[in-house]
């Protein structure tokens, strides 16, 4: 199997040969991964060398946490990036993200409006939770297209918040 | 004289605490509310009573119920460990009229420190050096609070009379955005401690947060322990704390000069019991005392691992009535010590409290380390309390023998099911500014980011390619391993002969 593996704007060629082998860029190396206590805690050896890393999917894809680093990663069976390329289709991340509680407080103030558009890093919500006030920020840019709160709101935990596209 | 505590706190202190009662022989009283009924710390004392719902303002903070469980349990002594109700004159004196003893200062001085404008005016008029601002002015309101600001001068900050740990704090830079903070402020103060009152301080600007611990005895004898430099904070809230201070260093005369200073200040108010004076240091070493906190901190585990003393142990014989064993001769400083505040929060996003249950749990051990905690594999993170959840403190000789080692023992710590800070603290172990001690309280806000690659740092995104891609390739895999075994039903001949039919 051939996949095309993003990060950011880097692009990477990974065959799946068996197992135990895996070409990045056509370069071949001898891997041997295993998952530790059917936890999201991957083991992997690279030529010998020795890696950890917790690894799981989210709404802007995979997520890799490995020596202190985040990555986040589009992973797309190469097939199905050609035939989405053919068709014209744009980058990985299109379509709507949701914004989700990723705990459960109150609504403390809503700096956005619908139909405003915001940038990477924008805040989107205050919501209070802990005792503190947390600010929700914008993972992409584009639109608020639809706020399912207002101030004052509860939310309970993976509540939709707001809408981007 | 008594045998047996009740712990009126949840968490890692709660556990602490019970450490220290067991290892005195004294028997423990845990206090826990509906959230915390599996907590660790209702599953190690030898009593353990429910107050109620989650909530703390009907839980940790009941303090009649609190004292009523105490009184029906046959406690002797309450220790308040930190929050809650650790810095309320009024617990401490229902305590003390209900015939318990209270582990911790008098009630007087309690009033008098944790009301943080009279602690000011005791202090200064001790001759203490204090950052200006409204203290000593009583309960203002909004509008008097505007109309002093511009006499202070901006930046400043507005703070919680009875508060403490960041809650119900904001920076102020214009007197414009100042109505809106104020009203975010006594929000969060109420939320937190039940009083909304607030006050006004100048912001110092390149300051560094200094605090001295203080201990003292019921026969008169005040000591301290050497100082705890704070200054890694994100909004207000510490996130690392290290002793002895890399900003006082060698100055020994510094540091005997500002102990005294504290020593001083403790006894201003007849103070009894451990404590701790905060300091604000600027860059010309000029000192500014700024609060005293009547209680145990957070962070004293630095100061027993380069003093060799058990805090809450002294707290307790202290308690007791006991006289202290060490005069201010026997204190010395050997080593440096560093703790992370291990936190439920998401550092690459922007620091949200993350709340779930921990599903796999891997504790850094080995020399030099220490992991005061509350929580284990299989319990849940819930969003009513702080997001504390363990505390890694490590010791070495030197402060670059105790930076690698707290680099080693992250890289070992592992916490599945919630985000946690673990990551904010490798980045923080690899800057060159925080190797360099060149830091202060806006450090992190200001000059820190996540995203930063520290020259020299291997880039891994291959590595994490690799892994995701085979991840990714084993759920496919799986999926359609999963549908191919319901389609095998019949036998494996009969799908050669009709695939060999197809082919033809």
């Amino acid at each position: 199997m051939r996949y095309i593996t993003t990060i950011e704007d880097r692009e990477y060629l990974i065959e799946i040969l068996d197992d135990n082998h895996v070409s990045v860029d056509g370069v071949l190396y001898e891997v041997d991964i295993e998952s530790l206590s059917d936890q999201p805690v991957h083991s992997l050896l690279v030529n010998g060398k020795s890696y950890e890393a917790y690894i799981s999917s989210g709404d802007l894809g995979w997520d890799v946490l490995l020596r202190g680093n985040r990555y986040i990663l589009q992973v797309e069976d190469e097939r199905e990036k050609r035939l989405r390329a053919g068709l014209g289709g744009g980058p990985a991340i299109t379509g709507e993200y949701h914004l989700k509680s990723p705990m459960p407080g109150m609504v403390v103030s809503i700096p956005v409006s619908e139909g405003q558009s915001i940038s990477t890093g924008d805040v989107l919500v205050i919501l209070e939770s802990m005792k503190m006030q947390n600010e929700l920020i914008s993972p992409r840019d584009g639109n608020v297209t639809r706020l399912r709160v207002k101030p004052g709101d509860s939310v309970e935990r993976r509540e939709t918040i707001l809408t981007v596209s | 004289m008594f045998n047996k505590v009740l712990i009126a706190n949840r968490g890692e202190i709660a556990i602490r605490i019970i450490r220290a009662c067991r290892e005195l022989g004294l028997q423990t009283v845990a206090v826990f509310s509906e959230a915390d009924r599996q907590s660790l710390h209702v599953r190690n004392a030898d009593e353990a009573y429910l107050l109620g719902p989650a909530p703390a303002r009907e839980s940790y903070l009941r303090a009649d119920k609190i004292i009523d469980i105490a009184k029906k349990s046959g406690t002797g002594a309450i220790h308040p460990g930190y929050g809650f109700l650790a810095e309320r004159a009024d617990f401490a004196q229902a305590c003390l009229d209900e015939g318990l003893a209270f582990i911790g200062p008098k009630p007087s001085s309690i009033a008098a420190m944790g009301d943080k404008e009279v602690a000011r005016a005791t202090v200064a008029s001790s001759g203490v050096p204090v950052v200006p601002g409204t203290e000593g002015e009583g309960s203002l309101n909004d509008e008097d609070l505007l109309a002093l600001a511009p006499e202070i001068g901006f930046p400043l900050l507005v703070k919680a009379t009875a508060g403490g740990g960041g809650k119900g704090m904001r920076e102020v830079n214009h007197i414009e955005e100042m109505p809106a903070l104020l009203q975010a402020a006594r929000r969060e103060a109420e939320a937190s401690f039940g009083d909304g009152n607030v006050y006004l301080e100048k912001l110092v600007e390149g300051a560094r947060h200094i605090e001295f611990q203080i201990l003292a005895d019921t026969q008169g004898n005040v000591i301290h322990l050497g100082e705890r430099e704070c200054s890694i904070q994100r909004r207000h809230q510490k996130l690392l704390e290290e002793a002895p201070s890399p900003f006082i260093g060698n100055d020994d005369e510094l540091r005997q000069q500002m102990g005294a200073v504290a020593v001083r200040a403790a006894r201003a108010v007849d103070y009894v019991n451990a404590g701790t004076i905060e300091f604000l240091v600027d860059k010309e070493k000029n000192y500014y005392f700024l609060e005293m906190n009547t209680r145990l901190q957070v962070e004293h585990p630095v100061t027993e691992m380069v003093t060799g003393m058990d805090i809450v142990r002294e707290q307790i014989r202290i308690a007791r009535g006991r006289q202290m064993r060490h005069t201010q001769d026997d204190i010395t400083l050997y080593g440096w010590s560093i703790e992370c505040r291990i936190n439920a929060e998401d550092p690459f996003n922007n620091f949200i409290p993350s709340t779930g249950r921990i599903s796999h749990l891997i504790l850094p051990t080995g020399p030099g380390i220490r992991v005061d905690m509350g929580v284990y594999t299989g319990f849940d993170i819930s969003p009513y309390y702080d997001s504390l959840i363990s505390k890694l403190v490590v010791g070495g000789e030197t402060r670059g023998e105790a930076i690698l080692r707290m680099r080693r023992a992250l890289e070992e710590y592992k916490i599945v099911g919630v985000h946690t800070n673990i990551p904010f603290h490798q980045h923080l172990m690899d800057s060159h500014r925080f190797m360099a001690a060149q830091y202060d309280t806006r450090f992190v806000e200001e000059r820190f980011s996540m995203g930063d690659a520290d020259e020299g740092k291997q880039d891994l995104s291959e590595i994490a390619a690799i892994l995701a891609t085979f991840v990714a390739h084993q759920q496919t895999q799986r999926a359609a391993q999963f549908i191919q075994r319901g389609e095998r039903d019949t036998s494996n001949w009969k799908w050669v002969s009709r695939w060999e039919r197809m082919q033809r």
